[in-house]
Formats: structure tokens, C-alpha cells, sequence
């Protein structure tokens, strides 16, 4: 995994984001998914599923308790790319 | 919405047919068994067990892609429980003393479920953090079990295991902590097993989010028996070719009672899926019911309707959900059109709509309260909406044209259980009039553990357990028309007024009593919760600020957006005892808002 995967990685996720919550805001590394972009439930079971079969990964549940933003979302992602 | 699932299901499709390499050689548990079936006549948990070891039927366990991982026969159950029992008498704790577990759907929290029991230990199972951001306040909510339930020794496997070690730091009665392979390298003590009392605890089961009150369900091994045989002979009518499938958190009553304990009690075979697992993938689970040939298998409706959601025509072609009998459906209102759709959806992958059997029932009840009559399908009578209203009464719709409002008959109390409707005063009332529905039976909770006031509430006289949900009696079928305003439920998540109004008051900025907390509904159904705070900030940035911080910390402890509404001092209506009233703040915020069709029946009967 290199740099240019990571930004990668953060381009899709701030890519679908925008397309999942019709967001008027731009999605920034630093957006908040809980408080700026409201992710309900039923919308992060969509982005995991998708997250997922994109990468082709499998994200523990446990590892998103400590996600609050984009940024936060696209390391987890990439933490787990790089150890799988 | 449709287009992006439609759109987020093609690369799902794919993934599933290049399946199934990682299956190993593992078989799952067969259906039929080598022993005679007997439903649910032991004396407790543990004699249950040993007699269904007899067996080779048991839990199967299948990971997000639908490959099996493992497979625990009851015989191996039994086993291992044994021995892991005499690993707890290392501790030497007396009898009665509670264990938690963070329940994962793994053998592990299953067989260390049972382990307690051979120890004459009171095991509890505790949730998984599920929520983006939640850290900080699962801990908090692990903490609140951990302390009121006094544990002696809490488990988690590693991958929650940390969370478990900030929870049990600052709590006084838990001497142990560790995973299962901790657990492991004790040694074993040979200490003969003392057999289990049907008067003991045979667990805890918690029942709210709240960090300062959390309520566990003390449930007896009589308590539990007795609604375990109301479940499999009345409710489900157990064959010996019955086999379940279930995606139910094994926190949760319905998914511990209703599909670990009930289908080990009558010796017959499960297949799980992790409840995260059926969650983004929800088809996985009818995969597993088609594959399998199961013919038991719960769910809420919101479950019902994840599937319809996802399910495409191609999907469809692959499922024979034929052998489907009893699709249980309970735990929270059950909108009959849920049902429709999804029988619709799926009538042409074999799902037979006879199949449905809508129930009633909480986890202060072990688990089962009422039971439609199984293989009849969804039956609903419509009622006048205005006589609902004016008169708290169900007249059947007479005329075309009048607003009505449909509900699902739940059907009739298992055996020894007696359902009756009373009013504000606690009086009985007739048939067809609305009201608190109350249960007595054998099946009902001897309390919360350690929280007499919380039980006093619940209690009423003659053991009469107040469920807390409105509803009527028509020729003796019980029909819920609503909950009261202390439980709303999203998504199918049952979050407790009460709780989210605890953390509003966590902030300095809101008073104690100053917070109120409600569920608006949407003509389709839709809740959203309303958060009221009376808020002496004058600041936009200070008040804004509030907002945000109680919208993120009501997100992370519940999983659900809200709207938070800050009102001037005095705004809040009070009783004359000077306790907040919800049901007059949702009017006051109705009103305020323009939401005049929110006015319903449904949400009176303060506490």
C-alpha cells in the first residue's frame, strides 16, 4: 500500500458519500458523517457493504466505534487493506 | 434509494457465485436427529442440555459470505461447557454470582453461557457496539451492566476485549477479566456439579441503554421453561424435522430465548448469521433458510423489510423459501403492509404468506406473551379511526370512506398466561376498549436485578406485569395499537425516552428536568425522534454548539438521528408533581411545529 492508494481510498469514499446522503456540502476528509452528513443506520450498512466489495475487505464492527469523519473512515479503510 | 441499492447489490451478486472455495470439510449439524424429541419438559437449562447431547443436532455458525465456520453438536456443547465450568470453580464464587459476556453470535458465548450454568453461575449477555463514533458511551453503557449486576467475572472475545477492560476499570465487584482462551489455560478443578434449582436465576437479560439505570430481567429457570414450552408446543408447534435460521442478536431476548435456547430445548438444529452480517448483506439469511430447508426463523419487521429492499429478480431465482413455515414476527409494532411487501416480493422464490405468525411478548415476560395460530398467516382488522380516538374504543370500519387504522392480531396468551386491558386507574376493561395491556404467568420476571424502584413500576399487584404497550382484546386475540410515549422504536431499535433524556442532562448546559423526548411518525411510518431542552443560552455559536454535541451523542449511544428543539425556560409542560410530561411536549411541539395529523391515540398514557 502506497500514499497514492490512501488518497485513492479517501477519493471513492468522499465520492460515494456524496452520492449516498445528496449532500449539499462538498465531502472534505474532515466532515463529520454523524453530525454533518446525518448517516443513519440503514445508510452506513449501505457504504460498509460497498466499502467492502470494493476493496475487498472485511470491516470488524468493533473498528468503527472510533470513526467520526471521513479522514477517520478512509485510515480504518486503508489500515485494513494494508494488513490483509 | 432504489436505484443506489439496486446499483450497491451487483457487485453482491457476483461475489456470492464464485463461492464456495473456504468451505473446508466442515458439515453442518443434520435436521434429523437420532433421538426422540422431547419440547421443553426439563426441570432446568442444563437438564436440557445433557438430554439433547444425546443428539446430533446442534448450532451452526456462517460467516458473511454465507461459508460455514463452525459447527457445535449439542453433545459438544455439553462438553465444553463442562469443562469450562470447571475452570470458573477456580474462582470460587458463590453460587448465584453473575458473569458477563459481550455476546458475539460465536460457539464461544454459547458454551460459556451454558458453563455458568453447570457452575451455578448467573451468566448475562451484553450487547456489541454497533454505532459509528460510539466508543466512549459503549464503554459507559458496559460499565452500567457491569455495576448493576455486581459481576464477579466478565468475558469478551479479543476483538472486544478492550472495550470490556476500560469498562471494568473503576468498578469494584469484578475480580476477573479476560477472553475465552484466558479462560482456557486455568487449570480444571474436579468439583462435582450441584445440580440447578428451578427457583434460581438461570440469567440476566438488560433491557435499556441507560448508563445511570440500566434494568436487568431476572428470569428464573421456571420462568424459563415455562415459556420456552409455551413457545415450542403452543406457539410453534416443534416437529422433529423443524431446523431454525437466525441473524437475532444473541443480546436480545428474542434471539437468546427464541433461537438459542428454544431450538436446544427441543434438540433441534440452527444455522446463525452474525447480526452485522444479515445487516449489510440481509439476503444472506434466506440463502441460508433455502440452502438449509429451515422452517423457523424470526425476525422484526424492519429485518423483513432490509430484504425486500435488497432483493432483486435475480436473487429471487436462486431462493426456495418453501420450506419456511413459521416466519415469526414480534419485538416491535408490526405494520401489516411490511408483511405484505415482503410476501409479495418473494411469493415467486416459494415463501408461502400462511407462513407468517405475528407475536407479542418482552423480555420482563422471558420472552413470549401471545401467539397467532401458526401456519394462518398475518390476520388485521381495521378499526374507525375517529371512534380510536374519541372513544379509546376498536369499532370495525362500518362505512367506505371513514379514515381507518389497520392492526395485527398478535393472537392469544401461551398457556397459564392471562392477558388483560386495563385503564389509567388500573381498572379492567371490556373487550374492544384500549388500554395497558398487563400479563400474568408463570413466565414473568421476579424483578430487575438490584432496582426495586424500577421494579415497583413494572409490578403491579397480583404479580401483574405492566408490558408498557397499549392496545385492545377481540374475541380474547390480543391487538397492539401503539406503545407509550417512554419507548420509541427507529429502525427497529426499542430506545427508551428516558435514556436519551439521561445523556441530554450529562451536558452542563441542561438542567435536570429540562429535557424531553419523543417519536414523531411520519405518514409512512417513518420515526424520528424529537429531542425538547429548555435552554437559557442566548449565543447562535453556544446554542448551535449544544445542538450538534447532543445530535452526535444521541447518534453514537442509539444509532439514530434526532432533531433537537431548544425552547425558553417554563416551556415544557409539567404535572402537578412537577415531573415532564412527553405526551403534553410532543402536543406543545406539534403545535409549534405544524404537525396537526400527529395527533393520535396512540401515544397517551403518560407514566
Amino acid at each position: 500500500m502506497t500514499d497514492s492508494d490512501y488518497d485513492e481510498i479517501l477519493r471513492l469514499l468522499c465520492d460515494r458519500l456524496s452520492t449516498l446522503t445528496n449532500s449539499e456540502l462538498p465531502i472534505t476528509p474532515d466532515i463529520n458523517l454523524i453530525t454533518q452528513l446525518s448517516i443513519d443506520s440503514i445508510k452506513l450498512l449501505n457504504l460498509i457493504m460497498e466499502i467492502e466489495d470494493t476493496f475487498d475487505i472485511s470491516i470488524p464492527i468493533n473498528g468503527l466505534t472510533d470513526v467520526q469523519t471521513v479522514r477517520q473512515l478512509a485510515d480504518l479503510v486503508y489500515k485494513i487493506k494494508s494488513t490483509s | 434509494m432504489s436505484s443506489t441499492i439496486t446499483k450497491l447489490n451487483a457487485p453482491l451478486t457476483q461475489a456470492f457465485n464464485s463461492q464456495p472455495s473456504s468451505e473446508l470439510h466442515l458439515t453442518p449439524t443434520p435436521t434429523p436427529n437420532t433421538v426422540a424429541q422431547r419440547l421443553a419438559n426439563f426441570a432446568t437449562l442444563t437438564d436440557a442440555l445433557e438430554y439433547a447431547a444425546n443428539g446430533v443436532t446442534g448450532y451452526n455458525f456462517y460467516d458473511a459470505r454465507g461459508n460455514l465456520r463452525s459447527v457445535l453438536p449439542y453433545h459438544s456443547l455439553r462438553q465444553n461447557a463442562r469443562i469450562l465450568a470447571q475452570r470458573l470453580y477456580n474462582f470460587n464464587l458463590p453460587r448465584g454470582s453473575r458473569v458477563a459476556i459481550i455476546a458475539d453470535t460465536s460457539p464461544e458465548f454459547v458454551e460459556l453461557f451454558f458453563a455458568c450454568r453447570y457452575a451455578g453461575l448467573v451468566p448475562f449477555a451484553m450487547p456489541i457496539p454497533v454505532n459509528l463514533g460510539s466508543h466512549e458511551i459503549y464503554v459507559q453503557q458496559l460499565r452500567g451492566m457491569l455495576e448493576s449486576s455486581q459481576a464477579s467475572i466478565a468475558l469478551a472475545n479479543l476483538d472486544y476485549f478492550h472495550f470490556l477492560q476500560e469498562a471494568v476499570e473503576g468498578t469494584t465487584s469484578v475480580q476477573w477479566s479476560g477472553t475465552p482462551e484466558k479462560l482456557q489455560q486455568l487449570p480444571r478443578l474436579d468439583i462435582e456439579f450441584q445440580a440447578n434449582h428451578p427457583n434460581e436465576t438461570a440469567y440476566l437479560q438488560f433491557t435499556s441503554g441507560s448508563t445511570r439505570t440500566p434494568r436487568g430481567v431476572v428470569i428464573t429457570e421456571r420462568a424459563l421453561m415455562c415459556n420456552l414450552q409455551g413457545i415450542v408446543r403452543y406457539g410453534l408447534e416443534v416437529k422433529p424435522d423443524d431446523r431454525s435460521a437466525s441473524w437475532l442478536p444473541f443480546y436480545h431476548d428474542m434471539g437468546l430465548v427464541g433461537l438459542v435456547l428454544a431450538p436446544m430445548v427441543t434438540q433441534i438444529s440452527v444455522d446463525y448469521l452474525a447480526t452485522r452480517d444479515f445487516a449489510i448483506r440481509p439476503l444472506q439469511w434466506l440463502r441460508m433458510i433455502s440452502r438449509n430447508r429451515c422452517s423457523i426463523a424470526f425476525s422484526q419487521p424492519f429485518g423483513l423489510k432490509l430484504c425486500t429492499m435488497r432483493a432483486r429478480e435475480s436473487d429471487l431465482k436462486e431462493l426456495d423459501l418453501s420450506s419456511w413455515r413459521a416466519a415469526g414476527i414480534g419485538a416491535e409494532m408490526i405494520r401489516p403492509e411490511i408483511l405484505r411487501n415482503f410476501a409479495e416480493k418473494f411469493a415467486s422464490a416459494g415463501f408461502n404468506e400462511k407462513a407468517f405468525l405475528p407475536c407479542y411478548g418482552l423480555a420482563e415476560s422471558t420472552l413470549a406473551v401471545t401467539f397467532s395460530k401458526v401456519g394462518q398467516g398475518c390476520k388485521s382488522i381495521q378499526i374507525d379511526h375517529k371512534t380510536l380516538i374519541d372513544k379509546r374504543m376498536a369499532a370495525r370500519l362500518q362505512a367506505d370512506g371513514r379514515k381507518q387504522n389497520e392492526f395485527v392480531n398478535c393472537g392469544r396468551p401461551i398457556p397459564g398466561h392471562t392477558v388483560k386491558i386495563v385503564d389509567e386507574d388500573g381498572r379492567q376493561l371490556s373487550e374492544m376498549m384500549v388500554g395497558s395491556v398487563l400479563v400474568q404467568g408463570n413466565s414473568v420476571m421476579t424483578g430487575y436485578f438490584n432496582n426495586p424502584e424500577e421494579t415497583h413500576k413494572a409490578l403491579k399487584s397480583g404479580n401483574w406485569l405492566d408490558t408498557g404497550d397499549i392496545g385492545f382484546l377481540f374475541e380474547g386475540d390480543l391487538f397492539i395499537t401503539g406503545r407509550r410515549t417512554d419507548v420509541i422504536i427507529v429502525n427497529g431499535r426499542n430506545i427508551r425516552a428516558q435514556d436519551i433524556e439521561e445523556l441530554a442532562e450529562l451536558q452542563p448546559e441542561v438542567r435536570s428536568r429540562e429535557a424531553s423526548v419523543f417519536g414523531v411518525n411520519d405518514e409512512d411510518g417513518t420515526t424520528t425522534i424529537v429531542l425538547v431542552i429548555e435552554c437559557r443560552l442566548t449565543s447562535v455559536a453556544e446554542r448551535q454548539s449544544l445542538i450538534t454535541r447532543l445530535q452526535q451523542l444521541v447518534y453514537m449511544a442509539f444509532g439514530v438521528n434526532c432533531v433537537v428543539e431548544l425552547v425558553a425556560p417554563h416551556t415544557l409542560p409539567r404535572t402537578s408533581s412537577g415531573k415532564l410530561s412527553r405526551f403534553a411536549a410532543k402536543q406543545g411541539y406539534i403545535q409549534r411545529t405544524n404537525l396537526e395529523h400527529q395527533l393520535s391515540f396512540m401515544e397517551s398514557g403518560d407514566r
